[in-house]
């Protein structure tokens, strides 16, 4: 017994790190996957906030960018919104699913925002989600 | 025998986790979703609807808004939907904006629209 203590005092305890390397490895193939790089920088937009947001998928999604000056962008051009027509035109016939997200600044005056739905009508690409903040604090809104 | 010495790909791959932690952004969108009605159709697709079914809310060029051409608050408009739709279920809701009233108080309205669980709606632009 005396000795058994002896023996083991004498070892210094080790934590084995051998699978530390596959751990991590798991881990960085989890987040490559799932990261997204941002594709467009858009415009800066101060979205307004609201509760009854739904999810939607990413991949069928294509961004419209308003500021509240009411200047347009769409995948990172500033556009007129005459030009609406056949940029989204084309998008809808080559994802029938699409979704138009309205990423558009609270303060920006409706009158551009319906322009720009009207265009989409022609345009045949009628399903919109205006996007909105993630609520934070219930309440406080507009 | 020549061997590969990996002690450092754990070090490596703590880097390169490291970098994707910190650049990951989880698809965080929401928004509320409208179908818009499309392009005009033939005349016999036109839905009519009674005026009596039909409850206008207005968002004015001031911001104020109005139910049925009674002003009201943002914070009544839910049970006052609520009631309309329960009362009568036909009820087809119409959000008229003015252009020049504010985005994001026509979009305070359609949310308080979309938790009164009002499905049928419609967004209308107001007359300058």
């Amino acid at each position: 017994m005396a000795m058994d203590f002896g023996r083991s005092a004498r070892k210094e305890p080790q934590i084995p790190t051998a699978s530390m390397g596959d751990i991590v490895f798991l881990l960085l193939i989890f987040f490559m996957v799932t990261t997204v790089f941002r594709k467009e920088t858009g415009l800066p937009v101060e979205l307004p906030r609201a509760e009854a947001g739904e999810e939607a998928q990413r991949e069928l999604l294509a961004n419209i960018y308003i500021d509240r000056a009411g200047r347009i962008s769409v995948d990172d051009r500033l556009v007129q919104v005459k030009h609406i027509r056949d940029i989204f035109r084309q998008k809808a016939s080559e994802n029938p699913l699409l979704i138009v997200a309205f990423k558009t600044d609270t303060n920006t005056p409706y009158g551009v925002v319906s322009d720009v739905m009207e265009e989409l009508k022609e345009a045949n690409a009628v399903r919109v989600l205006f996007q909105n903040d993630v609520e934070i604090n219930p309440g406080v809104k507009y | 025998m020549g061997e590969v010495n990996t002690s450092a790909t754990a070090d490596i791959s703590f880097l390169l986790l490291i970098f994707f932690i910190v650049s990951t952004i989880f698809a965080e969108e929401q928004g509320l979703i409208m179908i818009l009605p499309g392009k005009k159709r033939e005349q016999d697709d036109v839905v009519r609807v009674r005026e009596s079914n039909i409850a206008t809310i207005r968002v004015n060029y001031d911001n104020s808004l109005t139910l049925d051409k009674k002003p009201v608050e943002l914070n009544q408009i839910k049970n006052l939907v609520e009631a309309r739709i329960l009362a009568n279920e036909k009820t087809v809701v119409v959000l008229e904006t003015h252009p020049d009233a504010h985005y994001g108080r026509m979009v305070a309205v359609l949310d308080e629209l979309k938790l009164a669980n009002a499905r049928k709606l419609t967004l209308k632009t107001g007359k300058r």
